[in-house]
Formats: structure tokens, sequence, C-alpha cells
């Protein structure tokens, strides 16, 4: 049975979450996952096991080692009976060890909630991995 | 863009499963074309490769069915966004060519239905493009 309406979960992916990224705000992020969560990422196969743990470090990392991140142009498919969100979205983003230049990316996220937080996300990369 | 679709939630996990991809492991060119419409755009977007027009996709369907003997698309999980028109699945390709290797991707698909029929198709693969 849904609990949540439509709205909460294109919410959590882009008001909460990807905002949390884009804006480097490490608490804003991990609050939209439950504690035993992991991030895939698919196209390299690197998975990072517990919000407080793997997906904290991965963030710390992402978070230090680019100046700016943006997410946007994004297509949301929305499953509010399987608890699911799969979205489609660019990526500008510009790493320090590239001189701050932008590379862009068209990637997708595969959420999957419980509770109204994220247990599992699964990231397809247009490029190499940037979730190391 | 956003489309009219006439299908309910049964209907868009037909047509992305049953009338799609059980065809396509049956090298039915017919009936996996039916599910598209003539100006229909296929993207494989970890490969920034597009197929534009139902002529395009045939051509890349004769190349994938000859590339492989056998063609396997299983284990399901579906996203399925019925009031836009949307459905999204992961899956796990096996592919086995004539030399007997073996070829696993897991992948995801995002569909756009206008009416009962893809307008668009993105795949984001996890290995190599083999839709080429």
């Amino acid at each position: 049975m849904a609990t949540y309406p439509y709205e909460y979960y294109v919410n959590i992916v882009t008001k909460r979450y990807f905002d949390g990224v884009d804006t480097k705000d490490l608490q804003k992020v991990l609050d939209c996952f439950h504690e035993d969560a992991f991030i895939h990422e698919m196209t390299s196969n690197t998975k990072h096991d517990g919000r407080d743990a793997g997906i904290k470090t991965m963030f710390e990392g992402l978070f230090a080692h680019n100046e700016r991140i943006w997410h946007g142009n994004f297509v949301h498919t929305v499953d509010v009976e399987t608890e699911s969100v799969n979205s489609q979205f660019t990526v500008e983003i510009e790493p320090h060890a590239l001189d701050n230049q932008e590379q862009r990316y068209e990637n997708c996220n595969r959420f999957y909630l419980k509770d109204g937080k994220f247990t599992e996300v699964f990231v397809y990369m247009s490029g190499e991995n940037l979730l190391k | 863009m956003q489309y009219q679709s006439s299908l309910g939630r049964e209907g868009l996990i037909d047509l992305a499963l049953m009338k799609y991809f059980a065809n396509v492991d049956k090298k039915d060119m017919e009936k996996t074309l039916a599910c598209f419409h003539d100006s229909a755009q296929f993207t494989v977007q970890t490969d920034f490769t597009v197929h534009n027009g139902k002529d395009a996709i045939k051509g890349m369907f004769e190349t994938f069915f000859g590339a492989y003997e056998t063609i396997i698309h299983r284990d399901f999980n579906c996203t399925v966004d019925e009031k836009n028109g949307r459905i999204s699945a992961s899956f796990v390709a096996e592919l086995i060519d004539d030399k007997g290797e073996t070829t696993l991707l897991y992948n995801t698909n995002f569909w756009r239905i206008r009416g009962d029929k893809f307008q668009e198709v993105y795949v984001y693969m996890s290995g190599a493009n083999v839709l080429v």
C-alpha cells in the first residue's frame, strides 16, 4: 500500500538528495538514506555500503575533489506502489584534477525506498566513474 | 518530451516485457519493431549512440540478432509511472555468441510511451555497448 504521494519521490530526489549534493551539504545528503543503505555504481561495478561508512566516505571524496557540481534536466519515472523512482538527468562537474574544466554526463539513478528513505541506489554513468 | 499514453500499469509492463523483450529474445523482428512508432528514437545513453527512426532501429536489431546465437533478458524489476506513460526496468541481459562465449550485462531501460507504442527508449549498460 502506497504511503507517500507521487511528489514525495520527486522531492526527495531533487530538493533533498541532489540539492544536498550540489551544495555539498553532507548531512542533507546522508539524511536521505537508511543506515544500512548502499550505492552501487553499475558501469564500473563499485559498491559503497552503509550510510555512515561507505556512502559518507564516497561523498566526502566527491565534494573534496570537485569544484562545481550540478544535477539537472531530470525526467523521473515514479512508482508509488513499489516505492521506487528512476531518474534520468544531466551532471555538470568540475574536477580539480582537470583544472576545474567542466565535464558533462548523462546519467541515471534507480532509487528504492522504505519508509520514505533510500535503501538501495543504483547509478549508471555515461563516462568515467565519479563516485569512487 | 511528455506524451499521451493510452496504457495502464499492466499494459505498460506487458509492452516492455512481453511484446518487446520476449520478442527480442525470439529474434522476431516484426513483432519487436511493432512496439515502436515510425519516428521512435533509441538511445544507448552510456555510449552516446542514437538510432533515429524505425529503419535505423531495425538495422541495429539486425546487427544485434546476428551477433549472438542466444539472447536472454531476465530478472526484471519494473518501475511504472502510469500517470506519465513511462516505465523503467532493470534486468540481466545474457548474450551467448556462436563460440559459446557469454556476455552478462546488468542494464536499465527507460521507455516513454505515446499511445500504445514506444516513442523514446533509453538504455544504460553496465558494460560495452552491444546495440551498435
